[in-house]
């Protein structure tokens, strides 16, 4: 199915994979334009994103050497370890040998290239690709590989049947107003009802959306009820960097006194996280589900549910999939970046108000 | 002013046709103008001792667009221009191409007073870049080199497709003879089941070959050879030529039933 809507491409994702690895710099050999939001949200992260700048000159005679003239900038003004080379459509479609450049430039040893454009089809394949070169790199092994290769391409399936792939066209929604979700959490529990809230959040973005589930604990600890709490949340699954972000969730949630009932699995297990996450609430009783992150990739349960999005094109799709509330934390990805801790969120704002909390 | 692209097979002999004709049409007193589209900057070279000229890209590069620096005068007062590109395996010559015709805009042509325009383009029309000179309107109408060589035919052929979806005329079928049995005959009946016409051929002959070794067109090398008055002719039936339109491609089983003698 040709979708309409512009999507989250291979190249970004190709970045963003390169800042799960930890690489220090990576250069995109395209137009300057070409991820630059990214670029900018990436740097505030700690990896520097430069680009070659592509002309249409560059276009018609090749940029090669360009290429290797800002490698060498690159490796003198920011000394980095490893070097990421990402490529993009224009750079692809021409042909040019990156690989080659990297070796002319005398730093193969730190850096890499991997083989990416915009017309690859879904996010994931930059994922797939980036995971790829750095395993031929040394950086991961083939286990880590075809663990998180299987991951995206679950990943891809659930965007494709559940998600904002799977229409030709989704109308962002900005879902159910703030205030109404948050007194109806806030009233259940102050009617004491028990409400389980699953954290499947992927990735950075799990510093916004881990302060719903505190700032559901918080009401509960204030007005009655009681939480069940599960999360993506385990220190032993995946990259470093990913591993770490789960360790300062936890390490957060503790300093509030809140703990996790059960760990669904890691952070970048996303897509089959949250069937462990429903497994495990099988044999609970609750009268109020909080799905948070990519409630997408949670089977549904015939409970009273809301779910919490970062995607406004992922509201209509979960309330076809009879999500009592859906509401969209519209800033996930620009108000995590470099934090080592979480972040206010716009539900959880509300929950606190609602719950008298200052 | 008459605009008109020369494409055909690489090797067939494009530029030879296209050097040969304007330099011939130039003898006529009209004002010609010589693009080269091949990046590898020849199409012109027999109008200059063998030498070649600065290219429009690499003009471009060292920062001058002024078209007037682009052309210049070679034998016989043929206004030439390479469009140039990138060396060999980097690069984009397609969308140099584009570009260049961009630099060289069509009012400059209409400006200067150019009489016919011929755009000399590199083999087969690999990309939308090569497709530039018949697509974009620069040429009224496209004329195609084939022998009677079934992968000749076979290129000419993928051209006509390319001109049918992109809605472009040609203006006939130019032989370029090596030597085959009932050649003219094949071409001829080649361009009919295309829906089009054989403008003339030109037979194989070592004077094109001597002429070229020593970076000349035949008219320099033998100007009162027979030979210089065939392109005088193909000058002149491409000048008053009425019968252009959107050609019809045939199949690949027709071109070897042609080519077999079946006509």
């Amino acid at each position: 199915m040709n979708i309409l809507t512009p999507r989250p491409n291979p190249i970004v994702a190709a970045l963003y994979t390169l800042r799960d690895l930890d690489v220090d710099v990576a250069i995109l050999h395209g137009p300057s334009g070409c991820g630059f939001r990214a670029a900018r949200l990436l740097e505030e992260d700690g990896m520097v994103v430069v680009t070659t700048s592509m002309t249409e000159e560059d276009l018609i005679f090749g940029a090669s050497d360009k290429l290797i003239e800002v490698l060498h900038e690159a490796d003198e003004l920011f000394s980095p370890k490893t070097i990421g080379v990402v490529g993009s459509c224009v750079s692809m479609i021409i042909g040019e040998n990156i690989k080659k450049a990297i070796v002319d430039s005398g730093l193969n040893h730190k850096a890499f290239f991997v083989d990416i454009h915009g017309c690859m089809g879904a996010n994931t394949r930059g994922v797939i690709e980036t995971l790829k070169a750095a395993m031929d790199f040394g950086l991961i092994d083939e286990m880590e590989f075809k663990r998180q290769e299987k991951l995206l391409l679950l990943a891809t399936e659930v965007e494709s049947n559940k998600g904002m792939a799977k229409s030709k066209y989704i109308k962002p929604s900005r879902g159910a107003e703030l205030k109404i979700v948050a007194d109806h959490i806030t009233n259940l529990l102050k009617q004491n009802k028990k409400v389980a809230v699953i954290l499947n959040a992927k990735k950075e973005t799990v510093y916004l959306f881990a302060d719903i589930l505190l700032a559901i604990n918080l009401a509960s600890k204030k007005l009655g009820g009681s939480v069940i709490n599960v999360g993506n949340l385990s220190t032993e699954i995946g990259l470093l960097r990913i591993k770490r972000y789960a360790e300062d969730i936890l390490y957060n949630l503790n300093s509030n006194d809140v703990s996790i009932d059960f760990i669904s699995g890691g952070m970048d297990e996303y897509p089959i996280a949250g069937e462990n996450a429903i497994e495990y609430l099988k044999e609970k009783d609750f009268d109020l589900l909080v799905a948070i992150g990519i409630p997408q990739a949670l089977p549904r349960i015939e409970k009273e549910s809301i779910a919490v999005t970062n995607g406004p094109r992922e509201v209509l799709p979960l309330e076809e999939a009879g999500y009592k509330y859906v509401t969209v934390e519209i800033a996930s990805h620009s108000n995590v970046m470099g934090t080592r801790e979480i972040v206010l969120s716009e539900l959880g704002e509300a929950i606190r108000i609602s719950a008298g909390i200052q | 002013m008459r605009q008109i692209a020369i494409y055909g097979k690489g090797g067939i002999g494009k530029s030879s046709i296209s050097s040969n004709l304007s330099v011939n049409l130039a003898s006529e007193g009209l004002e010609v103008l010589l693009v080269g589209c091949d990046p590898k900057s020849d199409s012109t070279i027999n109008l200059f001792s063998g030498k070649r000229i600065d290219t429009v890209l690499d003009l471009y590069k060292k920062g001058i667009s002024d078209p007037d620096n682009m052309i210049f005068k070679g034998y016989n007062g043929v206004n030439c221009v390479e469009v140039g590109g990138p060396a060999a395996g980097v690069g984009c010559a397609g969308r140099g191409i584009l570009v260049a015709l961009k630099i060289l805009n069509k009012d400059y042509y209409i400006d200067k007073g150019f009489d016919v325009v011929i755009y000399d383009v590199p083999g087969d029309v690999v990309c939308g870049g090569f497709a530039g000179p018949a697509r974009e309107g620069y040429a009224d109408e496209v004329y195609i080199v084939t022998s009677g060589e079934y992968f000749s035919v076979y290129a000419a052929n993928n051209i006509v497709k390319g001109l049918f979806n992109i809605n472009v005329k040609l203006g006939g079928i130019i032989g370029n003879m090596r030597g085959i049995s009932e050649e003219e005959n094949k071409i001829k009946a080649y361009a009919e089941e295309i829906n089009s016409q054989l403008i003339n051929v030109v037979e194989r002959n070592p004077k094109i070959y001597e002429s070229e070794v020593e970076g000349k067109t035949v008219l320099e090398k033998y100007p009162n050879d027979v030979l210089n008055i065939k392109f005088k002719e193909i000058g002149e039936k491409i000048l008053s030529n009425t019968k252009s339109k959107i050609p019809n491609p045939t199949t690949d089983k027709r071109i070897r039933s042609i080519l077999g003698g079946m006509y």
